[in-house]
């Protein structure tokens, strides 16, 4: 029996900002946004590590809601606004989330780094005082496969610690 | 009153102070990589797709854990829209074969597939999309053949032969007195069998990278574990000269061993070497990374323990069976590490044991954090917590009555000193006694909680004769900054700020004025792999050496420059100033530009090379098997539920002898890393195989730690200067995962007067272990 010929896969037009700069793309409708960021738009410092929606590494903020961006397709993303890490710091003077990650050594292979970070900054934008638990629960669905957690503990009250002086 | 304004640089600032002594070992400076990581900037192997890929690969990979090959047709592959080549071994122009000690895996296999992941061919295209459809497409037609699936059935009369000299891969042993003697004479005899599990490293950092090849040289982007010998492998698998290849190691996202075989390296070089001009890129997804990579062996460990009526153990017998997987990748080293850590940090007068590698055809086992030692100390450790019960001792004082000292010897004769491992538990269950966990002493009936501990020792280095060295060099510039360079590479565990902070402290420079270049094979010199806990000490004694020799053309500068005696001069912070007048003074940039005008170098290279002895092979002993042994002890404390069997660390106390902390950040964060780990394999990590596929290659299915299920883990530095290490300093990165997977075991036997054998002790072992319900029971037995 011969094999069907692979289904040519249709495009669609994405309309969307990312990191506050206007974007429109031609793309297949089944690519992820994840894809959509780093292959098309450049934008590699969101991460892949298991693509199913599991580890956290590829967290974006979307309207200001965390997301896992391996599972969302980047269709969906059509009019709205996306958060990446590259749109935190704000030229050279970094976001105080990042800068109390490298203060802590809580990023080591940093590989996780960027979902944690906009993990805690969507935490830290909601809520102005945070407990324990609460940043816990924030960041369980970011897998850090190095620090053992303690140092990004640390970083994100760290972070916090200093938005609430500022 | 209006000062003359003066116009150098060094004179405007000679009446102001010199920064106090920025003494960069001891100092927590911020990670050289911190801020590219954190702002997403850095670059992984993935990462340098979207500039630089211009065509894209895929790996064809077996359908059978164990089958002849009878046919590879590519024919339908071809006709797949993009596609641009498919590339069998008959393609390879070198041996096709790699391996880091064994040259026995074929790069992409010819004849016979031994596991599920083994590689048939490579297949190249426009799109990565194009690049899988056609590797689906190729038809490979196997004559499938009997599933060694388990150590038992490897071993069974009349198995099938995964290689012409049969299953057993080789055998290490350890012979010390007379085991059968002290057993007889032993008041005391405690025997049990130790279930260690298979472990995938689960870095997240898939494999990917790129390839090019321009005609003259093979360029690949791609992280491992020692890019010098992986150049050596890749060489002579596809058949280039080693000068030919240049490998650049990306920003790295984790390892712990799993880097250290070859992964996507051959495939990218085969590629790029049939599309010369073009950057060929590969990654693997995580299913694929998974079933490819090589894995922690599980080993059965049968222990045999005697001690007298006093508390001191007499004898020791251990038999060890290794699951090694389809091919060797590093088992024969990880059998060797088993064998001399075997009794871990103990007295054991009389030691046999008795190691066997076994092939099946599960994925290979080779490299991680730990390797034999850490499934080693799950049985020692365990045994120590038998024995003191079957003697009715208390735990800590039989393990204080038999801990070596000073001076003693280890399972390998080898003398050890200085010895701390006393020190570590002392520290350890000080902390632990002195500052009681806060929770609550009102536990509900169905909740245990206990505590236990774990003393460790580690043998550091490749050791066994084996050649163990590094290089290193360090220059000065005109404008007074010192680069260093090596060729260890950096996976995250910060030897980038490591070997700055020690050439930094040699030299008398701020941390400002170092820079580093790291893992490339055209710039750097060979300095060993990242593994082994090795580069503090031999890298860092390597960079110190020439740093140190830096430092002798800079002193002879500045006595120059100063007019005094090299002897007399200090370098401070960028300073060099006379020891007694400190206005006579002169900063580094000024050294440096009279030294190039002089005809000074401002280079150095050093070479750190100490030698150990190869074991006798009969005995296993050696005068000097390691270079150096590190320490610790650990203390955990657990509640059980004896319902659902899930079992919560509550708090872990982890005391590690580092040496010298060069950098008290990274140490600490390798100590707590290590105890997740550690914790992860105690409690939940297990790859699962079914006939040699395995059944859980994603991290939905193979559980690693979260946030939530790390007690809040209490690091304790414990500084020993080490006499041969820069500094004082040796290393730490494998021991706090050795340590923490025995005192978790630990605290469950307290908690539920169970001793476990079994890894993970996931909720449902627990259960079982709790309830004495053996796996193949029935459960309806029970009710």
């Amino acid at each position: 029996m011969p094999d069907p010929t692979p289904m040519e896969i249709p495009t669609m037009q994405v309309a969307c900002d990312v990191n506050g700069e206007s974007f429109t793309r031609d793309i297949p409708v089944d690519m992820p946004l994840l894809e959509f960021l780093r292959d098309v738009l450049g934008l590699t410092g969101t991460k892949g590590a298991c693509l199913e929606g599991e580890c956290g590494s590829c967290t974006v903020l979307v309207d200001g809601e965390t997301i896992n961006s391996c599972l969302m397709l980047a269709a969906q993303v059509n009019n709205r606004s996306v958060t990446t890490i590259e749109g935190l710091a704000a030229g050279t003077e970094l976001d105080v989330i990042q800068d109390s990650f490298v203060a802590t050594g809580a990023a080591q292979c940093g590989y996780c780094t960027p979902g944690l970070i906009m993990s805690a900054r969507a935490l830290l934008n909601d809520q102005p005082d945070i407990s324990e638990s609460e940043l816990l629960t924030a960041l369980e669905g970011n897998i850090c496969r190095c620090t053992g957690y303690a140092s990004i503990i640390e970083a994100v009250k760290r972070a916090h610690r200093e938005s609430q002086n500022a | 009153m209006i000062q003359q304004v003066t116009t150098t640089e060094s004179d405007q600032t000679l009446d102001a102070p010199i920064a106090p002594a920025d003494h960069l070992v001891g100092k927590s400076c911020r990670r050289v990589d911190g801020q590219e990581k954190v702002t997403g900037a850095a670059l992984y192997g993935a990462d340098l797709f979207p500039n630089s890929a211009e065509l894209f690969a895929s790996v064809v990979r077996s359908e059978h854990a164990h089958a002849n090959i009878v046919s590879i047709d590519a024919t339908q592959a071809l006709e797949v829209a993009g596609i641009l080549g498919v590339y069998t071994h008959a393609d390879v122009g070198g041996t096709n074969i790699h391996g880091l000690i064994r040259r026995d895996h074929p790069a992409l296999a010819s004849k016979r597939v031994r596991y599920f992941g083994d590689s048939i061919a490579v297949v190249v295209a426009k799109t990565e999309r194009a690049a899988k459809l056609g590797r689906d497409k190729v038809a490979v037609t196997y004559e499938p053949l009997p599933v060694i699936a388990t150590m038992e059935q490897a071993i069974a009369e009349g198995a099938c032969k995964l290689y012409p000299e049969g299953n057993v891969m080789g055998d290490k042993r350890i012979r010390k007195g007379d085991v059968e003697r002290a057993l007889a004479d032993s008041h005391v005899v405690v025997s049990d069998t130790f279930f260690t599990q298979t472990v995938d490293h689960a870095f997240l950092d898939i494999e990917a990278g790129t390839g090019h090849w321009d005609g003259q040289v093979l360029t690949l982007y791609v992280a491992g574990q020692w890019v010098h010998e992986e150049r050596r492998l890749i060489a002579l698998a596809l058949g280039l000269p080693v000068e030919q290849i240049r490998i650049i190691q990306p920003v790295t996202g984790g390892a712990f061993g799993g880097r250290e075989d070859i992964s996507i390296q051959i495939y990218l070089g085969l590629a790029a070497l049939k599309h010369q001009g073009k950057t060929i890129a590969l990654r693997y997804t995580r299913s694929e990374s998974m079933r490819a990579r090589h894995k922690r062996h599980a080993l059965k460990i049968e222990s045999t323990f005697g001690a007298n009526a006093d508390g001191m153990l007499t004898a020791a017998k251990i038999v060890v069976y290794s699951d090694e997987g389809a091919y060797a990748s590093t088992g024969i080293a990880v059998m060797r590490k088993a064998a001399s850590h075997a009794t871990g940090p103990y007295c054991v007068p009389n030691v046999e044991v008795d190691v066997y590698g076994v092939h099946t055809n599960n994925n290979p086992t080779g490299a991680m954090r730990g390797f034999g030692a850490c499934q080693m100390a799950i049985a020692y450790e365990g045994m120590m917590d038998r024995v003191a019960r079957a003697l009715d001792m208390d735990r800590e004082t039989f393990r204080r009555k038999n801990l070596i000292q000073s001076g003693d010897t280890v399972t390998t004769g080898q003398r050890i000193d200085p010895v701390s491992v006393g020190l570590c538990l002392t520290k350890a269950i000080q902390k632990f006694k002195d500052q009681p966990y806060p929770g609550s002493d009102h536990l509900p009936a169905h909740i245990k909680r206990g505590w236990g501990m774990s003393a460790i020792c580690f043998g550091l280095g490749y050791g066994d004769g084996f050649p163990d060295c590094s290089r290193a060099r360090v220059e000065l510039s005109d404008s007074g900054i010192a680069t260093v360079y090596t060729g260890g590479v950096e996976v995250g565990q910060g030897l980038l700020n490591a070997m700055m902070q020690i050439a930094g402290e040699e030299l008398g420079l701020p941390f400002e004025s170092m820079r580093i270049v790291a893992a490339d094979t055209e710039l750097t010199d060979e300095s060993g792999s990242s593994s082994a806990t090795r580069q503090t000490y031999f890298t860092g004694n390597a960079v110190r050496m020439a740093a140190s020799e830096l430092r002798e053309q800079v002193l002879d500068i500045a006595g120059i420059k100063l007019k005094v005696h090299p002897h007399e001069i200090t370098l401070q912070h960028g300073w060099a100033y006379e020891t007694s007048n400190s206005n006579n003074r002169v900063r580094m940039e000024k050294i440096c530009t009279e030294g190039l005008t002089r005809g000074y170098s401002l280079k150095a290279t050093a070479l750190f090379k100490p030698r150990t002895i190869v074991e006798i092979p009969n005995t296993g002993q050696s005068p000097r098997a390691f270079i150096t042994y590190l320490f610790g002890a650990h203390v955990s404390q657990v509640l059980v539920n004896i319902e659902t069997g899930e079992v919560k660390v509550e708090r872990h106390i982890a005391a590690h002898d580092v040496g010298k902390a060069v950098n008290p950040q990274s140490v600490e964060g390798q100590i707590v890393g290590g105890v997740a780990q550690g914790l992860g394999m105690a409690l939940m990590e297990e790859v699962t195989y079914r006939d040699g596929r395995i059944m859980n290659p994603g991290l939905t299915d193979y559980i690693i730690p979260t946030i939530k299920d790390l007690p809040p883990v209490e690091a304790i530095i414990v500084e020993h200067d080490d006499p041969g290490g820069p500094f004082g300093a040796h290393g730490v990165g494998e021991p706090p995962l050795i340590g923490a997977v025995p005192a978790i075991l630990s605290a469950i036997y307290d908690a539920t007067g169970k001793a476990p054998c079994e890894l993970p002790m996931s909720p449902e072992r627990t259960w079982r272990l709790i309830n004495e319900v053996c796996e193949n029971d029935p459960l309806s037995k029970v009710f």
